[in-house]
């Protein structure tokens, strides 16, 4: 660790302040009780743009007004704000005065009036009276950028902070300003929708009402509202959001900056997919089958006693299959009844990441400050754990080699083969073409090596490689799993103590399958169990999926409706709070009750949580009975004629509760191929063309899309849209 | 007195645009000299001269030289951008400059260029100017086929390679900050400075800038030695400078004279005065963003210093002259426009100021203000003065606040009479600004077949 | 369509960043297309690794990119201070009359597009017209009708 920086003072308003020198005025000021009023000036969004001139400060010894956001406090420095300078104040005013020529006094029916920066800040530094005499500009009434958010452009204030997101931290560019001088304006390309992982941070840094969330829009008042604390449990990453309520709903989520996990963003999964609580299918009561009448909405008790009774007769012959979205409480209570109360050992679980790599733990934000940062395996990290996506460009711009060896790589490599290239790199001589990458690893102060792939030991192979280069301080090794809380749920699982095993390979009848939670009802191997099974005990959200071979469903919960703990991708235990009532008991109550029939005495509530969840031990030595995805071994690609080795991933935009929010339909997976530059073109196909893929019987027909960053002789394909294709396809013209 | 001529002397008495010409002339014998010396000579000579930049704010070329650090003490290239973009208006010096010795201008770059020892030099020249950039290009083919420009330059071991790169339209771009947003392929949007482009500029560089003028004087300054420069001119204004005279004059066009003569030596003497047996009424001294001079100031000397105590600025060497036929309230509103227009929108005081500006001197022209209204535009521009991010607010503010300072009276009749008391008759009557027609523009949209 | 493409990238490896050659790839579309259409931004960006939305958003602030269609020919009349003194208003009425259409706007036939633009550095030999980004130095009303005519002639089968 280098020795800490040299503290400088200054004066501000006649207050004396001793900062680390380097420090921003503004965050100087701040320390000293101070408040610098700021529209542009935003960290987060690189370095300071020094626009809006609503910092102008005035410092002694220097004759103009200068802009505070863009200064460093140097030792000695006097500085004036408008509380104690005419000369402050005045530019203060006058450019409120230029910002409010043109933006409209409409703020009694703006969904940022009371939250409005420009409101506060006209309120304390604007003019008392208006001189204007101008017209002020005008445009379309708000206009959508996308199903997500709408433009209002006569009260952008072009400070942009949302064009620098764009461009500087989600590197999409896609929101832009066009024109110039007075006639510019926020735009995109040709009126197109905003279509990017990130787009709705723009709202929360928008710090007037001209970027607003459809979503959001008119749904409540500022005063109206309650923010409360959670955690997104949408992917692994586990953002720290605000949920706000209004009347016992969730009207919208906001990021809750956590530095170390999401450095205050958040995806437009975590942001727009929360009204997925109020999709119309979703269930409320119980449900049971019932011989000659269906499906039927029983009491509580009465679910109950059927699932007492049809979990009685399976005996220990009994199949559990997580979603990994599941609470660590809630997976615990569960493991316990299955594995403590019933005798039964077999699980389907999500998630099992190698405990390896947890000797090389660091937080997220590491990322950001590595020399070098690897990413192995075929999942895009964008689609899987989308703000690891936004660290890994944040070390790119500073300064950091970022690699990804696989079938979308700068190098390329067959899909399938990230153990290979952890064990080549870890190797004392690694061949020719990871020889370079293998020396800036070992030659790195800080390494970050990301696994992006399906295979659950790549945590093993990882922490190899990590052990090989000697990592130390500051450098870290993450593995992303699939699920939210997959790894909670491993380890809840695990330490529920051992049971005796069956083999859930074979095809002989199961006695029970419990299938908790929706996206463990849409695995085709949980589908495949079921058939086999005499009982199905379901809880999900909603009627469409859960329906089929369930004999008793219970209504499941949302996370935003959860107390209870999640482990994230890093390994870090997170807490849930509850933001609304869910419609009934919640899956813990239900299974703690369920446990206690049982003889296995599980508590209803969520317990201290956090600090119990530390003590969990570590996964036994005994190996139970787990059914993992096969991991796909490494493959040649075949590349001759039209024979592609497909690649499917599973895009952030889908699963259950994507599905039920119209505005989000937009940001799903386009049906579409991609296809490498040489490929395509050896093959005349142009993006935008129809493309058929075949395997044995199966076809279907996409769009196509060159990507040139693929791995010849691979095709990808968003999973929804691969339904049926074997890992091996022919591809031609539609 | 006769004007002495440093930038145009090899010029003077023959076509010297192709190489053999510019060779016979003398041309190159300087780049040889200063191959033969340390970079940190040729600084030096720099220094000694006291050449200040040309292209507006006047900083001394050796002193900004100097600042940029030296090749082992960065791990980054080090550049040359060349302002080629002459756009303010008023200003065609640099135009002639590189038509009729474009080779000076490239040995200019590769004198400075050495002297900072940088890697590549870009000359930024303004997308309208079409043939200035075909002559530039011919002289740099033929410099690069001679040896003169690439690698290990007439064996010296120097290497650097000169990009010619072409604007596409924007005042803005001339602005040292903004011209290497531009240059990096992005909106020509000014930076905020520190860090300043002697540490940080293209591509994060060390990097120095300077003006086609500039440059094309430094040859001329090793030729005849930094003390010898140093003595033409007066006191802090060392040398000549190329002046373009324009407006209501007999005799318009570029006129190279040492500093310190005065304005009217170069109206009345070289320029031949107002034509017309019109009366002169106004002088904009350094291009339309510097503050106005009247006729009773015509004895200000052509130097920097002078024009500070006389409240202007010598800025890119522009006079324009302004005859009683002119209403300076129509002046006034279409240098407004021009800046309004070329705002490039990033700081507010800027952006809105100037759109606030032509607003009120709108009302003022067309009689509609109010009596408060000159006020509240003197505070507009008030308010717009050291408070943006770059200096165009201020080129904006400071003239239009001369105008009204120097010739209120004029003002106040639109606003008393309700109307322009020149009728009709202004030589600026009607003068239709792009500002205006992309507005009409924007409302009757044209289509063409494709 | 791929020689733009060949072409933008020869461009680029001029710079040591190929973002550098956005402005000159755009020139070079815009000669291609005589304007800058939608397309002309997708084939840019495909060949510099940049967004459409990006590109366009630089030649929105250029005023030598057309982001609307033009006439064959630009009459482009400079109307800033020293041009306008000398009569440059009346050039620009001039071409008003000639081709019938005002500041801003495309003939009928889609021949020729008038304009005014901000001072294009010619202001010794104001008014200056680019015709078709050539400077003719000065450019009276009376010298009007021959240039219409010279460009009225030369769009005859375009
Ligand atoms: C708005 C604005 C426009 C400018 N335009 C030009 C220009 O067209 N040409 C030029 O050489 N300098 C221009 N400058 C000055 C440059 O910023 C810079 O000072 C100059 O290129 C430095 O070169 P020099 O030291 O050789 O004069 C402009 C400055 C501002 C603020
Ligand atoms: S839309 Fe909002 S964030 Fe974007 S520039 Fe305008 S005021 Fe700033
Ligand atoms: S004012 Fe017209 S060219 Fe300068």
């Amino acid at each position: 660790m280098s020795a800490p920086p040299e503290q400088v003072t200054i004066t501000i308003d006649d207050r004396s302040v001793s900062v680390p020198k380097g420090t921003g005025l503004v965050e100087s000021a701040l320390q000293a009780g101070i408040e610098i009023p700021v529209f542009c000036y935003e960290p987060r969004l690189g370095p300071p743009l020094g626009a809006c001139r609503m910092c102008l400060v005035e410092i002694e010894g220097l004759p103009k007004l200068q802009a505070a956001c863009t200064l460093s406090a140097q030792d000695g420095m006097v500085v004036r704000t408008s509380a104690t300078s005419a000369q402050a104040a005045d530019g203060q005013e006058g450019v409120l005065e230029f910002i409010l020529l043109n933006h409209p006094l409409d703020c009694p029916d703006c969904d940022k009036g009371g939250e409005c920066p420009l409101q506060d800040l006209t309120l304390r530094y604007g003019p008392g009276t208006s001189r204007m005499v101008v017209q002020k500009r005008t445009f379309d009434k708000p206009i959508p950028i996308s199903p997500l958010i709408a433009l209002d452009r006569e009260r952008c204030i072009l400070c942009y902070r949302c064009t620098r997101f764009s461009e500087q931290v989600a590197e999409d560019g896609q929101l832009v300003a066009l024109n110039r001088g007075a006639s510019s304006i926020i735009a995109t390309f040709e009126d197109e929708p905003y279509r990017a992982h990130f787009s709705g941070n723009v709202i929360d840094l928008c710090p007037v009402g001209a970027l607003t969330s459809t979503v959001y829009r008119f749904r409540a008042r500022p005063w109206e509202i309650q923010n409360v604390p959670t955690v997104c449990a949408m992917c692994p990453v586990g953002c720290n959001v605000w949920a706000t309520t209004r009347e016992g709903k969730v009207a919208r989520v906001l990021a809750r900056n956590h530095p170390e996990v999401d450095g205050g963003w958040l995806c437009d999964k975590g942001r727009f997919a929360h009204d997925h609580l109020r999709a119309a299918d979703r269930l409320t009561e119980p449900i049971r089958r019932i011989r000659m009448r269906g499906l039927v909405a029983v009491p509580w008790e009465e679910a109950l006693d059927a699932a007492d009774e049809g979990l009685r007769a399976a005996g220990a012959s009994v199949c559990v299959a997580f979603s990994g979205g599941e609470t660590v409480e809630q997976a615990d209570a569960l493991s316990r009844l299955v594995r403590q109360g019933l005798g039964a050992d077999v699980a389907l679980l999500p998630d099992d990441p190698d405990p390896a790599l947890d000797a090389f733990r660091a937080p997220l934000a590491a990322i950001r400050s590595a020399n070098v940062c690897l990413v192995v395996g075929d999942e895009p990290v964008l689609e899987r754990a989308p703000i690891v996506d936004l660290w890994l460009r944040a070390a790119r711009r500073g300064g950091a080699e970022v690699v990804t060896v696989g079938p979308a790589g700068a190098i390329a490599a067959p899909p399938g083969s990230a153990a290979a290239i952890c064990a080549a790199l870890a190797a004392s001589s690694p061949p020719e073409e990871l020889r370079e990458l293998a020396r800036d690893l070992r030659e790195a102060d800080r390494v970050a090596l990301v696994w992006s792939g399906d295979d659950d030991t790549g945590g093993r192979h990882l922490a190899g490689l990590a052990a090989a280069l000697e990592l130390g301080e500051g450098s870290g090794a993450y593995f992303l799993p699939r699920t939210p809380n997959g790894r909670g749920v491993a380890q809840a699982w695990r330490a529920a103590g051992d049971g005796r095993g069956i083999d859930p390979s074979g095809d002989e009848a199961l006695g029970a399958l419990i299938v908790s939670g929706d996206e463990a009802l849409r695995d085709t191997r949980v589908v495949a169990l079921a058939d086999r099974a005499r009982f199905v005990l379901t809880t999900a959200m909603f009627m469409n999926e859960a329906a089929g071979q369930s004999h008793v469903i219970l209504p499941g919960t949302g996370y935003l409706e959860r107390d209870g703990t999640v482990v994230n991708l890093e390994g870090r235990s997170q807490r849930l709070r509850r933001t609304v009532e869910p419609p009934g008991w919640d899956e813990l109550a239900f299974f703690a009750q369920l446990a206690r029939r049982f003889g296995v005495d599980v508590d209803p509530w969520t317990r201290a949580g956090v600090d119990e969840l530390a003590a969990l031990p570590a996964r036994s030595g005994t190996a139970p009975v787990v059914a993992a995805p096969a991991a796909r071994g490494p493959q040649r690609a075949a590349g001759a004629g039209g024979d592609f080795e497909l690649v499917r991933y599973r895009a952030l935009f889908s699963g259950a509760a994507v599905e039920r929010v119209p505005q989000l339909a937009f940001q799903r997976p386009a049906a579409e191929v991609e296809l490498p530059g040489g490929d395509a073109s050896r093959l005349h196909i142009a993006t935008g063309e129809r493309v058929v893929l075949r395997s044995g019987e199966v076809s279907r027909e996409l769009a196509a899309r060159v990507n040139r960053r693929l791995a010849p002789g691979v095709a990808r394909v968003a999973e929804e849209h691969a339904d049926g294709l074997a890992d091996s396809v022919r591809i031609e013209k539609a | 007195m006769a004007p002495r001529h440093v930038v145009f002397e090899l010029a003077e008495s023959a076509d010297v645009t192709r190489l053999s010409d510019y060779e016979r002339a003398g041309g190159y014998e300087s780049l040889r000299k200063a191959l033969a010396m340390e970079p940190a000579q040729v600084i030096e000579e720099l220094l000694a001269s006291g050449l200040r930049g040309r292209g507006g704010a006047g900083f001394p070329m050796g002193r900004k030289a100097s600042f940029l650090p030296k090749p082992d003490q960065t791990p980054k290239p080090i550049y040359l951008a060349v302002n080629a973009d002459e756009s303010e208006p008023g200003t065609f010096k640099d135009r002639e400059i590189m038509l009729r010795v474009p080779h000076q201008v490239i040995e200019g770059i590769l004198i400075s260029s050495y002297a900072i020892q940088a890697r590549a030099a870009f000359v930024y020249i303004r997308g309208e100017y079409l043939t200035e950039y075909e002559v530039l290009r011919t002289a740099l083919e033929e410099a690069l086929d001679r040896g003169l420009v690439g690698a290990n330059i007439l064996g010296s071991g120097y290497s650097v390679t000169i990009v010619l790169h072409r604007g596409a339209g924007a005042y803005i771009c001339g602005e040292e900050t903004g011209l290497l947003e531009s240059l990096e392929g992005k909106r020509g949007q000014p930076r905020t400075k520190p860090p300043f482009p002697a540490i940080a500029g293209l591509y994060a560089a060390p990097t120095l800038i300077n003006n086609v003028e500039t440059l094309a004087t430094v040859p001329r300054i090793l030729a005849l030695g930094g003390e010898n420069y140093a003595k033409l001119g007066v006191e802090n204004s060392s040398g000549t400078r190329v002046f373009s005279l324009s407006g209501n004059v007999a005799r318009p066009g570029n006129y190279e004279l040492e500093l310190g003569m005065s304005l009217r030596d170069l109206i009345v003497g070289i320029g031949g005065g107002v034509p017309g047996g019109r009366q002169l009424k106004a002088v904009i001294p350094g291009g339309s963003s510097t503050p106005v001079l009247t006729a009773d100031e015509l004895d200000t000397r052509l130097d920097f210093d002078s024009m500070a105590r006389a409240g202007t600025m010598l800025g890119s060497g522009a006079v324009i002259v302004i005859d009683d036929r002119c209403c300076m309230v129509q002046l006034a509103l279409r240098v407004a426009q021009f800046y309004r227009h070329e705002s490039c929108g990033k700081c507010t005081p800027c952006r809105e100021g100037t759109r606030w500006m032509v607003e009120i001197i709108r009302r003022i022209e067309q009689g509609a203000a109010g009596q408060g209204e000159l006020d509240l535009l003197l505070n507009v521009c008030d308010r717009i003065l050291g408070r943006c991010l770059c200096p165009l607010g201020d080129a904006a503010a400071m003239p239009v606040a001369s105008y009204v300072a120097k010739f209120r009276s004029e003002f106040q009749r639109h606003i008393d009479e309700g109307g322009c008391p020149f009728r009709g008759t202004s030589s600026l009557e009607g003068v239709l600004a792009p500002v205006d027609e992309h507005h009409a523009r924007a409302r009757a949209r044209i289509e063409v077949p494709a | 369509m791929s020689e733009l493409r060949d072409e933008i990238h020869a461009v680029a490896r001029r710079y040591p960043a190929r973002r550098s050659a956005v402005i000159p790839a755009l020139r070079l579309a815009q000669e291609r297309y005589g304007w800058l259409p939608p397309e002309a931004f997708r084939e840019v960006a495909a060949a510099l690794d940049l967004t459409p939305a990006y590109c366009k958003s630089v030649a929105s602030f250029y005023d030598m990119f057309h982001l609307e269609p033009v006439g064959a020919h630009t009459v482009e009349i400079c109307t800033n201070v020293s041009c306008a003194l000398v009569g440059a208003q009346r050039t620009l009425e001039a071409f008003e009359r000639e081709l019938g259409i005002r500041a801003g706007e495309t003939t009928r036939d889609g021949a020729v597009s008038l304009r005014t633009i901000e001072c294009a550095g010619g202001c010794g030999w104001g008014p200056v017209v680019a015709v078709d980004h050539r400077y003719r130095e000065p450019v009276r009303p009376e010298d009007v009708p021959a240039i219409v005519g010279e460009l009225r002639r030369t769009t005859g089968g375009a």
